[in-house]
């Protein structure tokens, strides 16, 4: 009787309109790899539509768990998680399975798992706890370095991997935490500051040697010292120069634009991206990170921008959970989840476009990817979780 | 209240982030709106340039007809066994696409029974060169090995049967030199540009009429667009423009009597023409040895090149029409006509013949050693008399023998719409001391006159000669093409006096007329004919050959035919060549029941 009241209450503090998106994105998602695969030669690239629905529906699941489950109890877990996600980052290091050139999975039972992708998750719970702790000085230099030490771990970790572009997720969702936390405008100058700063090493360390005439060898030594790797420069002048080698790093870039931009105002149709099915727009990426290209150019701008207000939606949405949750770890939480959620978005679509240089970050519900998909699911069932809490308590615990 | 503060900056900030954010999204439509919409035609251009490959389309080959429509030259279907690489495409490296390929053409081996044509490299030199294209495994496969295939029931993805066209010629050798013969045409760099990116193989005329004509026969070329994937391979077609068949040729030729002539002229080294001498329509023309033009198409075997191109008979010489040789005593009616018309001579001039003239220590043979004794002008022609043109041309003087000879078209490129023409040699005085570096002499001159010296006239003139002197004067160009209802072109018109023709064309009536005339032995029950034979010396004192000649026009009263044949190595006129000319006379007027019929009256 009293579980069944409870599940009722459950029911009716859930939003509706950010489960709905939820479920329409990821049903999108499903169509769309479907549509980017159909025409590939491989049987298994073929199939993959079937496992994104599965994956999608592992994400349901824990979407539902994570809105059913108080997020306050993750309070007490979550230095578990935190931890927990660092032995599986160091773990992928050691026995992490191969592929071209980059450690980021750990096969268990036959499935891929992705330890920097429930690495995002862990440290958004991991800061949301270290900031929202009553009492914590926040301006103060102590609590900044215990801060930027939740962050770095993790990403010095999965830069060895080598994957910059994950790595990379965590500066803007932490920054977003502090500045929802309360953080004073001095402080975050500061570390903006300090970025900067270090952005501006990485960016002399890639470039700055071959201009000044050091061998090739000596470029690539002094790019690993900082912890980067040659198909960063690449990939960066690729973006800046994609005619230049346009078969290498410049042809995900060109074919990308060439797909979104020929899809004009309604599209092509769906499964008609002749882009995709000749395969100009890469086989291995369309469904992964290149999946708005065909979405963009099988549903044109109508379509791509119906995509970018359903992200819109789930952003605003999850902003005002932040700002209606009755406890500041509930509202950090909220924070950094939707501040993930929009660098994915913005930095994939960008990259789609061709406004920002390639890399690598999935499209949250769309992209094909078991480990990312789930997480995403739970993590936006945690904010679910915050919205029903506000609801079942709205005068507060 | 301190805490209620801190709580309101803190929803201030979210808020402020969720602006920013929404902003970030905004600019993001933005863009999609600039590449989307506003330059979207750009990427659609760019889409399309990189993903259409356009193929040529030859046009089927016009056939070739003689002037009653008779096949000379069509096409016949050829078959062939093509792999259609984008359906046997393997993913990863291209070395598995060539094993599957290979593995097809086992399996086909095996079931039509052919050993394998192509070898590993032209399958990789293919992917990786005419991808979108089907690969021909076996060009131009038998009617057995066709069935073969046909009644297998192994069905096999990716191959099919593969029609091409291939040029065929039905009567085989008949009328080569006039025909031609075609070959492999190399993509025409210059057209529209380089707008296509494959061409199909394509036949072009490279000898004869199919060269002349060869803009008439191909007809227009068509496109194909295939779209192709990433890697290249045909992923389907989007359009085509259907080739424009090439037109019908009509030739002047008479299949009948290019195959008496044919026969006629057997396996010596020769040619001959027939002309229509009231149009200049080339009936019949035949230089020996010749060739069949069919074992050019699809292509020629390589020993086969070597053999017709080794042969010292040179079959590809079109002597009709490139080869040129002394006229001898068949150029005697032009030393009359030009002594005639300009009144350095009548008809009942009388010249002594002892057997020989001499002028300036040098001694011209008659050919009847025992001389002719007096005779006139036409009695002169009909026995060839040297002695008797020796003098008339030194009453004539070489200048009007030139003019008239000239006239007449001698010596210079007829114009007749088969390639390679050769214009022969008139000499004069200025050519004599240009290339001999000597002035023109009274022994020239007599040389001249009975043809001989520098003298060299090809077939075709010589027959246009005839055709002029059966139709009392007009010189016509002579012409393979026929165009319906279309006169004669006419190169000249030569204004003779009644009485001049009377005794040239009557000493050439009494050269076959005539029981002792020189050219006796083409003479035809029935028809009267008028001739000239000519037997040409050449070649160092020693090793004298002989060139032997016949003009001929009949019939006398109203001709419809003038005839040229040379023979090198001949005997004499008389002996060798008038008697083929029989024969071939005999065949054109003993079986007139055929479509020749048409043309009397």
């Amino acid at each position: 009787m009293r579980r069944a009241e409870h599940a009722w209450r459950l029911l009716r503090g859930l939003s509706w309109p950010m489960f709905g998106i939820t479920l329409l994105l990821s049903a999108l998602g499903v169509l769309f790899v479907y549509s980017a695969c159909y025409a590939s030669v491989e049987g298994t690239m073929r199939a993959l539509y079937r496992r994104q629905l599965l994956w999608a529906g592992v994400g349901l699941a824990a979407y539902l768990g994570f809105a059913a489950f108080d997020y306050r109890r993750l309070r007490r877990l979550t230095w578990w998680i935190y931890a927990g996600s660092l032995l599986l980052l160091v773990l992928v290091l050691l026995i992490g399975t191969e592929i071209s050139g980059a450690r980021r999975w750990l096969m268990v039972f036959g499935i891929g798992l992705q330890p920097s992708e429930l690495a995002k998750l862990a440290v958004v719970l991991a800061l949301a706890r270290k900031l929202s702790r009553p009492g914590e000085s926040l301006g103060g230099f102590g609590a900044l370095a215990g801060v930027l030490a939740l962050v770095l771990a993790p990403m010095i970790l999965i830069i060895q991997q080598p994957d910059l572009g994950t790595a990379m997720v965590f500066l803007p969702a932490a920054f977003v935490m502090m500045f929802a936390a309360g953080v004073p405008l001095r402080s975050l100058l500061v570390l903006l500051a300090a970025g900067s700063c270090a952005v501006g090493v990485f960016l002399g360390s890639l470039f700055l040697p071959a201009r000044l005439g050091v061998s090739e060898e000596g470029q690539a030594r002094i790019i690993s010292a900082v912890g980067l790797r040659p198909y960063h420069r690449d990939r960066i002048e690729a973006f800046f120069n994609p005619e230049r080698d346009p078969l290498n790093a410049g042809w995900n870039k060109m074919q990308s634009e060439i797909a979104v931009g020929s899809g004009g105002v309604w599209g092509k149709g769906y499964l008609k991206g002749t882009q995709n099915i000749l395969g100009f727009l890469p086989r291995k990426v369309a469904p992964t990170d290149f999946i708005y290209s065909v979405i963009a150019e099988e549903t044109g701008f109508v379509g791509s921008t119906v995509v970018l207000v359903l992200f819109g939606g789930l952003l605003v949405l999850g902003a005002r959970t932040a700002c209606a949750a009755r406890d500041k770890m509930g509202r950090l939480v909220c924070a950094g989840i939707t501040a993930t959620l929009f660098v994915h978005v913005f930095v994939n679509i960008a990259m789609t476009v061709g406004i920002m240089p390639i890399t690598g970050l999935p499209l949250p519900l769309l992209s094909y990817g078991g480990t990312f998909m789930v997480v995403t699911m739970a993590s936006l069932g945690i904010i679910q979780s915050v919205h029903i809490r506000s609801h079942m308590y709205p005068h507060g615990f | 209240m301190a805490l209620s503060d801190t709580r309101e900056s803190e929803l201030l900030r979210v808020k402020v982030t969720a602006g920013v954010m929404l902003l970030a999204l905004g600019v993001l439509a933005a863009v999609l709106w600039r590449v989307q919409v506003a330059r979207a035609p750009d990427y659609r251009s760019s889409l399309y340039r990189q993903s259409v490959r356009r193929v040529r389309l030859p046009a089927i080959r016009g056939a070739i007809r003689d002037r009653y429509g008779r096949m000379l030259a069509d096409n016949r279907p050829s078959y062939c066994i093509a792999v259609y690489v984008e359906e046997l495409r393997r993913p990863g490296r291209i070395e598995r696409t060539i094993d599957a390929v290979e593995d097809v053409i086992r399996s086909v081996s095996g079931i039509v029974n052919l050993p394998r044509e192509v070898d590993r490299d032209e399958i990789e030199r293919h992917i990786r060169m005419r991808r979108p294209l089907p690969l021909l495994i076996w060009k131009d496969i038998g009617p057995a090995a066709l069935a073969r295939w046909c009644e297998s029931d192994v069905h096999l993805a990716g191959v099919d049967i593969y029609v091409e066209p291939v040029r065929a010629y039905p009567h085989g050798a008949l009328a080569s030199h006039v025909l031609g013969y075609v070959g492999r045409a190399e993509p025409a760099n210059g057209e529209a540009g380089g707008a296509y990116h494959y061409y199909l193989p394509e036949m072009e005329g490279k000898y004869g009429v199919e060269k002349t004509y060869n803009a008439v026969l191909a007809g227009e070329a068509g496109g194909r667009l295939l779209r192709v994937d990433a890697s290249g391979f045909k992923h389907g077609e989007i359009g085509e423009r259907e080739p424009a068949a090439g037109r019908d040729l009509f030739l002047t030729l008479d299949v009948r009597i290019q195959r008496l002539l044919e026969e006629t002229l057997g396996d010596i080294r020769g040619a001959a023409v027939v002309l229509d001498p009231r149009n200049g329509d080339v009936l019949a023309l035949a230089s020996r040895p010749d060739f069949d033009p069919s074992d050019f198409s699809p292509a020629i075997a390589p020993d086969a090149w070597r053999r017709l191109t080794t042969d010292p008979g040179q079959p590809f010489f079109n002597r009709a029409i490139t080869g040129t040789y002394a006229p001898g005593s068949t150029f005697k009616p032009v030393v009359s006509l030009a002594a005639l018309e300009n009144d350095r001579a009548g008809g009942d001039t009388v010249f002594g013949c002892p057997g020989y003239f001499e002028v300036g220590g040098v001694r011209f043979h008659c050919w009847r050693r025992s001389g002719h004794g007096k005779l006139a002008m036409r009695e002169a022609l009909e026995q060839s008399c040297n002695a008797y043109f020796c003098q008339l041309g030194l009453q004539c003087g070489y200048e009007r023998i030139y003019h008239m000879a000239e006239a007449l078209g001698l010596g210079r490129e007829t114009g007749i719409d088969l390639p390679s023409e050769a214009a022969g040699l008139l000499p004069n005085s200025a050519w004599k001391e240009r290339y001999r570096g000597d002035s023109w002499r009274a022994g020239d001159t007599c040389n001249a006159s009975i043809g001989q010296g520098a003298l060299a006239f090809t077939p075709v003139q010589m027959a246009m000669f005839a055709a002029t002197l059966a139709n009392g004067g007009t010189v016509y160009r002579p012409r393979v093409r026929l165009v319906p209802g279309r006169a004669g072109d006419v190169c000249n018109v030569m204004h003779w006096a009644p009485e001049t023709l009377a005794v040239v064309r009557g000493g050439m009536r009494d050269v076959v007329m005539a029981p002792h005339g020189t050219g006796r032995r083409a003479y035809v029950e029935g028809v009267v004919m008028a001739g000239k034979t000519g037997t040409a010396e050449h070649g160092p004192r020693e090793a004298r050959r002989k060139y032997g000649w016949m003009i001929l026009f009949a019939p006398y009263e109203a001709p419809r035919f003038a005839v040229a044949m040379v023979v090198e190595d001949a005997v004499s006129g008389g002996t060798t060549v008038a008697p083929r000319l029989h024969a071939l006379m005999e065949g054109i007027f003993g079986d007139e029941s055929g479509p020749v019929q048409e043309g009397r009256g």
